[in-house]
């Protein structure tokens, strides 16, 4: 167990990143608990990528801070032994075997290389370990770059799409080693796109489009965070509570599904406009429901969300 | 220490795939090439006075010209294939102050540039002394001499090599860092020669047959440090650009 004074939260403070004109990351802020798995989803070129980079010193922001436990990743005294990173999952030299891309990188950050032979076992791929890299499925790539990112036995995570091509006991190695980071204290951020494994996987998430923060929380409040309304006049209504920073979509006739907005809020909103309403209540949706809601619909205000 | 763990970590990526192996087969078959210069090779009137002198017999084993080209092309791919296999980003994260990263993959790639150049010039001063049995004269060139053309292609091996280095940095790509490194050793000095014929004895073929003892167009100070520079500013430019840009 890492004790809290050495837990190392991750903080995002407007962190910003242009491309020409091209804006990928746009005054992005949030902060990563220790202890949790959070979840970073957002649709394809969304910038969860670009902002991993930016938090790793990989990539430069044009305005804004990441700092990991009150510190740029590259002011960090030991970086291997503090953040585990797997950014891009083909980072090895196709000709090279697995064993020496791991041994290099001991070499690098000193760490003995029979920590290279315990971390190979631990993600199953110790027969594997003399065969050149370039000759591993998908799946074992993926094996190979979680390794890669555990050898200095970090207590941060942070991993770019640490699923894809994991076949389903990947997914559960992978699903138990990350609960198991978080419950010692750890700090696991992952992206990912795959919304089933996300749901599996973490318990917050954060969740961008177009660069920008579109909602943050625990997993289990935001699919709470819809209610149900069904009511005589559903087009008043709507109306009503988009003014008051909700976000509402048509259920059928008489019905609304409405997000960002406390549920009692909404009765008392109806009531004092002299709507009546038939029912009221939480509606719980599948992450693929509200992913597809969180971007694909004009932002909601985002304290709206969180009350 | 950091230095040190960092040059052998570079030193393993180095040496733990078959680029080495490819490299050492041709400095194999350029020495072959030399024995068969030897043994089978003749002057324009049919006579053998190319290897008749000291001279002459130093200046076939002369490698050091050779040295820095394909060392050039070694440090070229040895760096621009960080870039392209994405294996740099595991560096950079093991090492986020990328000024030593970059300077540990330099040391090493000079290192193993030397080791080549040597090695190159120790297998054609073997060719060329093991074939000389089959012609009318003897092995000729001094021990000091011997000395002098290993030293060189090993000083020229490491040379070309930074210099491919910075151009692979700079480039990222390998088929663009073997072009770049083509057209700053081979195509680029030719050139330059037609436009400024002052600046033929500053090339690095006639600079490093200068160290190596078969040439005289400037000092052998100023020879070592003009190849010095030949290197050092390429790696320099690579340097400063790997720390200015993101990574991926």
């Amino acid at each position: 167990m890492i004790p809290p004074e050495v837990q190392h939260p991750l903080v995002i403070e407007h962190l910003t990143k242009r491309y020409g004109d091209h804006t990928v990351v746009d005054d992005l802020s949030f902060t990563v608990e220790p202890g949790r798995v959070t979840g970073f989803l957002g649709p394809n070129g969304s910038g969860k990528s670009t902002t991993m980079k930016m938090m790793l010193d990989l990539a430069t922001a044009d305005r804004g801070r990441a700092t990991i436990g009150g510190q740029r990743y590259r002011e960090l005294e030991d970086p291997a032994r503090t953040v585990g990173a797997m950014i891009e999952s083909d980072a090895f030299h196709p000709g090279r075997s697995g064993r020496n891309h791991l041994r290099i990188l001991a070499d690098a950050t000193g760490i003995p290389h029979r920590r290279v032979d315990e971390i190979l076992e631990e993600v199953g791929l110790t027969d594997a370990a003399r065969r050149h890299a370039g000759a591993y499925s998908l799946g074992m790539r993926q094996r190979l770059g979680l390794a890669t990112a555990l050898l200095g036995g970090p207590p941060v995570l942070i991993l770019d799409e640490p699923g894809n091509g994991l076949d389903p006991e990947g997914i559960r190695t992978l699903r138990d080693r990350l609960r198991a980071q978080a419950s010692g204290g750890g700090t696991v951020f992952v992206s990912s796109h795959l919304l089933a494994e996300v749901e599996q996987l973490t318990d917050d998430v954060i969740v961008i489009n177009d660069g920008r923060l579109v909602t943050q929380g625990s997993l289990a409040e935001l699919q709470r965070a819809a209610s149900l309304v069904r009511t005589t006049d559903p087009g008043r209504l709507a109306v009503v509570l988009e003014q008051a920073g909700a976000a509402t979509e048509a259920h059928g006739p008489d019905s609304l599904i409405v997000r960002g907005m406390p549920i009692d809020e909404i009765g008392e909103r109806a009531f004092t406009t002299g709507i009546a309403l038939h029912e009221l209540s939480p509606q719980a949706g599948s992450l693929e429901e509200l992913f597809l809601n969180w971007t694909t619909t004009p932002s909601v205000d985002q304290e709206a969300i969180q009350r | 220490m950091t230095m040190t763990r960092l040059i052998r970590s570079e030193l393993r990526k180095l040496t733990t795939t078959k680029m080495p192996w490819a490299f050492l087969a041709v400095l194999a078959v350029l020495a072959g090439i030399n024995a068969i210069a030897v043994i089978a090779g003749t002057d324009m009137d049919g006579s053998k006075a190319f290897i008749a002198t000291e001279a002459d017999q130093q200046s076939l084993m002369a490698f050091a010209a050779n040295a820095l080209a394909i060392a050039g092309l070694f440090g070229a791919i040895g760096v621009a294939r960080e870039y392209g296999h994405h294996t740099v980003v595991p560096t950079f994260l093991a090492s986020p102050r990328r000024y030593r990263a970059v300077l540990a993959q330099l040391g090493a790639i000079a290192v193993s540039g030397g080791v080549l150049g040597l090695v190159g010039a120790g297998l054609t001063a073997a060719a060329v002394a093991f074939s000389l049995p089959t012609t009318d004269y003897g092995f000729l060139v001094s021990a000091g001499n011997v000395t002098q053309v290993l030293a060189a292609s090993a000083f020229a091996g490491a040379a070309g090599a930074v210099l491919g280095a910075g151009i692979g940095s700079l480039v990222r790509n390998v088929g663009g860092a073997v072009t770049g490194a083509v057209l700053a050793l081979f195509i680029a000095p030719p050139l330059v020669v037609q436009l400024a014929s002052d600046t033929a004895s500053w090339m690095p073929s006639i600079l490093a047959n200068v160290v190596s003892g078969v040439g005289n167009e400037v000092s052998q100070p100023a020879a070592v440090a003009a190849i010095a520079a030949w290197a050092v500013v390429p790696a320099a430019i690579g340097l400063i650009a790997v720390q200015r840009r993101d990574v991926v």
